[in-house]
């Protein structure tokens, strides 16, 4: 069985979301699906496409936050749902290769990905975290 | 850290409580708490008190960090926090002021008795939720170009001056006339402009609303007719922001600001509390970003209050004596300003970081309506759904106690998960429809999350800023009809 999967915590306004995989990018790619179901993404299975973008590399809560900001933004900007994310990581920065299907419908408006008490805890079993969104 | 309990605040009074600088070896200045005693008890259960505390550690603070009866935690600063720095050595922090930037009220008040709008409140609830976009991914129906949208920062509310529906008074009866000064849109990113083209004129969703309310009691007579409140009539409150324009300014500089922060050497106990100095290349940059987003929600806000008009106008002209709505004001309570306060005994340019909090300016103060100089400033205090909402004015004691400053809403008390276990969306709308309140909402997930029980008594909060001086009552009103996103 691996270790890898999300839930959501309780957060008085906002919504908290804790995270945990075997490895950073599975800890990524987990924090996705979280966000996603957050969301409460509905999307057009039909229709696919790639996309690629590229996120700054640098710590690991910045790459959280950022990676989760162009989520946030393909959702808002243009109702895009991505998935089947590979990582290529350079120097500088982190290109990021994912599947895109255009989003049908959705729950809810999340604001903001927010760094409020974000720490990258490196466990035994890989790392975890938990990370609040301004809703 | 020390755990924060009761025992940890100096009693001021009944509804002022402090903790000295001296709690932790890290804060500048006292954290100053205006709330009774059971609701200061209440925000101990949540990090609120803890957040102010790490809030206080701030360079540049010239008073204590001040915290409202409606506080609850948020991510830095809490919800509810007022903190002002030095313009030379202090900061400006985006967490103090929050992602929906310039999140505000406007009210609006009629001449529209409960017994002439009563046949039509389906009609107008119908009519409102069409012509007023609103939930989740809904935009507006006109997309700006980009020479459009860089109007709009630098103009603010005053973009709309010719529309059809805009009222003459309708600037000068807003929070700074609907226009901060030293907006540069080439601060903003291409991304947030990109956001904020085609969201402009909308309400969004979670606790954003259109109500209609009735004047159901009045306090001061004399503040009430100045406002134009009378019981029995009729008024308009309209709770929104600068939409994903604001939220992605805010992330923008909250990343950008993390570099800032080491290049000058700020220790933080929270990265969520970011911020640069003032008179820094960064800080100024995000100053005149932060001022566009402001400045296009207090333009979101008229074009909707432009749309609440034109909906009056199609379904009560011709069957009310007059269908107008006319603005009391429009107050902002997510913003950073520069305002001058008395500090020390001397009055000093500060700015005012306000996150979840209402400037509250009392009688006499400067940039007042000449109407509201002897009153002093119209705050709006919306209530949880279906509840009261409050209309107060601010007092001397706020200009003395508060930087002018007081509480913006109910606050809440349980998480959206914990109210969405606890209340099911259709129930919550046919309880409020028995109560004689017309609910139009996007989702009823979303409604649950916005249920009255995930709220602080509202009732409550007024009373405590009232006790501390902060403000006092003018009226009371209470909702017929709700548009939720």
């Amino acid at each position: 069985m691996t270790y890898n999967g999300y839930k959501e915590v309780e957060h008085t306004a906002d919504i908290a979301l804790q995270i945990w995989a075997e490895d950073f990018p599975s800890l990524l790619k987990q924090a996705a699906k979280g966000f996603y179901s957050l969301v409460g993404i509905q999307f057009l299975e039909e229709k696919s496409l790639h996309q690629l973008f590229v996120i700054p590399n640098g710590n690991y809560e910045s790459v959280l936050v950022d990676f989760l900001t162009e989520l946030l933004y393909f959702v808002e900007e243009k109702s895009l749902y991505l998935s089947n994310f590979t990582f290529e990581d350079d120097q500088d920065q982190i290109s990021v290769r994912s599947t895109a299907w255009k989003i049908k419908s959705r729950d809810r408006e999340i604001k903001a990905v927010t760094y409020h008490n974000l720490y990258m805890r490196k466990t035994e079993k890989g790392f975890s975290t938990t990370v609040t969104f301004d809703v | 850290m020390n755990k924060i309990t009761l025992s940890t605040f100096t009693k001021i009074s009944d509804f002022e409580w402090e903790i000295p600088a001296s709690f932790r070896s890290d804060m500048r200045v006292p954290v100053r708490v205006f709330a009774s005693q059971t609701l200061l008890q209440d925000a101990l259960k949540d990090n609120s008190i803890e957040q102010a505390v790490n809030a206080s550690t701030l360079p540049g603070l010239v008073d204590a960090v001040m915290v409202m009866p409606d506080m609850h935690q948020g991510y830095g600063f809490p919800i509810g926090g007022v903190a002002a720095t030095d313009l030379e050595t202090g900061v400006i922090s985006p967490g103090g002021i929050g992602y929906d930037i310039n999140c505000g009220v406007r009210l609006l008040a009629s001449r529209i008795t409960l017994e002439e709008i009563t046949p039509f409140i389906s009609d107008l609830a119908t009519v409102l939720n069409q012509i007023c976009p609103s939930g989740v991914g809904v935009g507006s129906n006109k997309r700006l170009t980009n020479a459009e949208l860089a109007d709009v920062c630098i103009q603010g509310a005053k973009w709309a001056k010719n529309d059809f529906y805009t009222a003459e008074e309708d600037l000068h009866r807003t929070e700074d006339q609907g226009c901060l000064a030293g907006a540069n849109p080439e601060k903003v990113s291409s991304r947030a402009l990109d956001r904020g083209k085609n969201q402009l004129g909308t309400l969004g969703s979670g606790n954003h609303f259109i109500e209609v309310d009735l004047v159901s009691e009045i306090f001061d007579e004399v503040a009430a007719r100045t406002m134009g409140l009378y019981p029995g009539e009729i008024v308009v409150q309209i709770h929104t922001g600068s939409r994903g324009f604001g939220h992605q300014i805010c992330t923008d500089y909250v990343r950008r600001l993390q570099s800032a922060v080491a290049k000058y050497g700020i220790k933080l106990p929270d990265k969520q509390l970011v911020c640069a100095p003032i008179a820094s290349e960064e800080g100024q940059n995000y100053l005149a970003a932060m001022r566009c987003a402001a400045n296009y929600a207090f333009l979101n806000r008229q074009i909707l209050a432009n749309k609440i008009r034109e909906a009056f106008e199609i379904v009560l002209a011709g069957r009310v004596d007059s269908w107008k709505l006319r603005q009391v004001y429009d107050i902002a309570h997510n913003i950073g300003k520069f305002e001058r306060h008395s500090i020390n005994g001397e009055k000093k340019m500060v700015c005012v970081h306000r996150k979840g909090a209402t400037r509250a300016f009392g009688p006499g103060t400067d940039g007042l309506p000449l109407e509201y100089q002897d009153i002093g400033q119209p705050v709006l205090v919306p209530g949880s759904m279906g509840t009261s909402s409050w209309v107060l004015i601010g007092t001397e004691t706020s200009m003395l106690r508060s930087f002018g400053s007081c509480c913006h809403g109910a606050g809440r008390v349980l998480s959206r998960s914990q109210a969405k276990r606890s209340v099911w969306g259709e129930n919550l709308l046919k309880q409020l429809k028995q109560k004689g309140i017309d609910v139009r909402a996007g989702s009823m997930s979303g409604l649950a999350e916005e249920a009255p029980e995930a709220y602080k008594d509202v009732d409550q909060v007024v009373e405590s800023v009232v006790g501390a001086g902060i403000a006092r009552k003018v009226a009371v009103i209470n909702p017929i009809i709700v548009l939720k996103g």
